[in-house]
């Protein structure tokens, strides 16, 4: 039983296919991860499935229910989270209440006001910033941002979690501490598409791997056999992105 | 509870007992004062909970106190209904007004949203011009009221529900939704929030009280005509008083009104020049000195290094 299932999509920008007729099948407890190089179209697929920009065909259905139409909030509160490739703190708020936000609002169960508060603080734990809970968001450096976003999506108690980048700029170390508390994410049964530039945190990381390419999947297996494809070699060569690169 | 809300809190209800007691030991002049800045703490409160808390710059608010003027005033003229209950009818009808307009507005950007408010207000003060039972052009006279001090404890009503609620508002789940969507509208959205009714409770909530405040005026002045009510005067002093208060504080708004209106009388006395240069140059040097208001001025004190930080942090983006 897949929990996402996307036929065909496709989405158009004026005359630009920035994703062309995409099928994509995410079981249950995997962890996908979703490669390509600059413009590929992984992001707009991201806003697709989150129901940010309107797909131009194509279907996409979570847990059996369509979700064509549906408003973001709604797609939210089916369980599906997504983090932002340039993260979008609430600025004025704490860090705290940034996190409390999903928790007050998700379907699953939503929380009060106080208990909100409480269990964010316990996913800034597991994020590793606890310790700047009652900053304002408006002061934290680019890699707590990310971490912000993480926890934030962590908030709403998702199905689904979609990563666009949270790893970029961080160090080798802070990568391997991030892909194993994404492997614990996971182990709590969250499903994860992890779209990422880091690709040896995505192979190490990922059951399986979809490449994009001008809006097409080129590749869609386990990452052994994915990165000895030679369509997916020549599509990172013919764009100057060596495999390997990080950040 | 921090002690520093303890201690607001306790300043709050001292300063109410005073304001309950003081038409017993004040002079007439100072009870009337004491009314119209109450009047404005009122309709300060709203804007904020519209402006200042959702980010949503209304001048349209007039348009609600035009309503529940002239909803007060028809009612007890033509319906021989008692006040209160004509007043309430107005705070109604003025909450259905937002809801309907905050519908079809509070989809647009801000500054779209600011010039299509100030749209509304004007064809409504149209429409009551031409209209029979307004009394048109010529305008209403309602029914004598037998003695002032009640004015002084309705507006005091109105100054403490807008005060009670900007104390709420930002604690409660609503007042999240709020805040998430005035930060990042996109960011609220994808962590379930959905923007569009909170931003008509708060703008419903800003109505309710502009539209209160305008039926206590109506039955207060007795003498109500389109351009007296639909007047975009009160929301521009509104929105001084909130910005010198603070916006998206919780008695900013309050403090604003007090500290203006005070102002305001003085300079009157003086000489009515500097009355009429006052408010143009006060916009001018809150927007260039502070322009989060007072309460932020106060809160740096205390933190001033880290205010500077996140100043130079936001310039930099
Ligand atoms: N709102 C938009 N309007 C017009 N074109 C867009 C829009 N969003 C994305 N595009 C274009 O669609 C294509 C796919 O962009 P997308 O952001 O999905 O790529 P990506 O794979 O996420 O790239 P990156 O690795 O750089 O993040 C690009 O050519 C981009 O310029
Ligand atoms: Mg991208």
């Amino acid at each position: 039983m897949p929990l996402l299932r996307a036929g065909a999509v496709t989405k158009l920008f004026g005359r630009l296919v920035a994703v062309d007729r995409v099928d994509l099948v995410i079981d249950a407890g995997e962890i996908v991860g979703l490669i390509g190089p600059n413009g590929a179209g992984k992001t707009t697929l991201v806003n697709l499935i989150t129901g940010i920009e309107p797909p131009t065909s194509g279907t996409l259905v979570f847990d059996g229910t369509t979700l064509a139409g549906l408003r973001p909030a709604a797609i939210a509160r089916l369980g599906i989270a997504r983090t932002f490739q340039i993260a979008q703190p609430f600025r004025n708020m704490t860090v705290r209440q940034n996190v409390a936000v999903p928790a007050l609002f998700r379907a699953n169960p939503a929380a009060g006001v106080g208990q909100a508060l409480g269990e964010a603080g316990a996913i800034l734990d597991t994020v590793g910033l606890g310790p700047k809970r009652e900053f304002s968001a408006r002061a934290l450096t680019t890699p707590d941002l990310r971490r912000l976003e993480l926890a934030k999506a962590l908030a709403l108690r998702p199905r689904l979690l979609l990563l666009d980048e949270v790893m970029a700029g961080l160090t080798p170390a802070e990568v391997d501490a991030e892909i194993a508390m994404l492997r614990r994410v996971n182990a709590q049964g969250i499903t994860l598409l992890v779209i990422e530039h880091v690709l040896r945190a995505v192979m190490g990381l990922s059951h399986r791997v979809v490449v994009l390419h001008h809006g097409r999947k080129i590749a869609d297996g386990p990452p052994a056999r994915v990165v000895e494809d030679p369509g997916v070699i020549a599509a990172y060569l013919g764009n100057r992105r060596p495999a390997g690169r990080s950040g | 509870m921090t002690p520093r809300t303890f201690g607001l809190g306790a300043l709050a209800a001292a300063a109410l007992a005073v304001a309950v007691a003081f038409p017993v030991f004040a002079g007439g002049y100072y009870v009337r004062l004491a009314t119209g800045i109450f009047m404005f703490g009122a309709l300060a409160s709203a804007w904020n909970l519209i402006g200042g808390y959702t980010g949503y710059p209304d001048f349209g608010g007039a348009a609600f106190l035009g309503i529940g003027a002239y909803t007060t005033g028809i009612l007890m003229l033509r319906a021989h209904l008692p006040f209160a209950a004509a007043l309430l009818a107005g705070g109604a009808l003025a909450v259905l007004a937002a809801v309907g307009m905050g519908t079809l507005l509070l989809r647009l950007r801000g500054h779209y949203f600011a010039i299509a408010t100030l749209g509304f207000m004007l064809v409504l003060r149209q429409v009551a011009a031409n209209l029979p039972i307004t009394g048109g052009g010529s305008g209403m006279n309602l029914p004598i009221a037998s003695a002032f001090t009640p004015f002084y404890y309705w507006m005091l009503g109105t100054v403490v529900l807008g005060a009670l609620g900007g104390a709420i508002f930002p604690r409660s789940r609503a007042g999240y939704a709020i805040a998430a969507i005035r930060e990042n509208q996109d960011a609220a959205q994808v962590l379930g929030i959905e923007p569009l009714p909170y931003k008509i409770l708060a703008y419903a909530s800003n109505a309710l009280l502009f539209g209160a405040v305008g039926g206590i005026y109506a039955y207060w002045f007795t003498f109500i005509d389109p351009p007296t009510v639909f007047n975009i005067d009160f929301s521009i002093q509104a929105v001084v008083m909130t910005l010198l208060g603070g916006p998206g504080t919780a008695l900013g708004p309050v403090a604003g009104a007090i500290i203006l209106k005070i102002l305001d009388t003085i300079l009157t006395n003086i000489s009515l020049f500097l009355h009429n240069v006052f408010f143009g140059a006060l916009v001018c040097l809150l927007i260039i000195f502070a322009p989060r208001g007072l309460a932020e001025v106060l809160r740096r004190r205390g933190g001033i290094v880290r205010a500077i930080r996140a100043e130079l942090e936001d310039s930099r983006v």
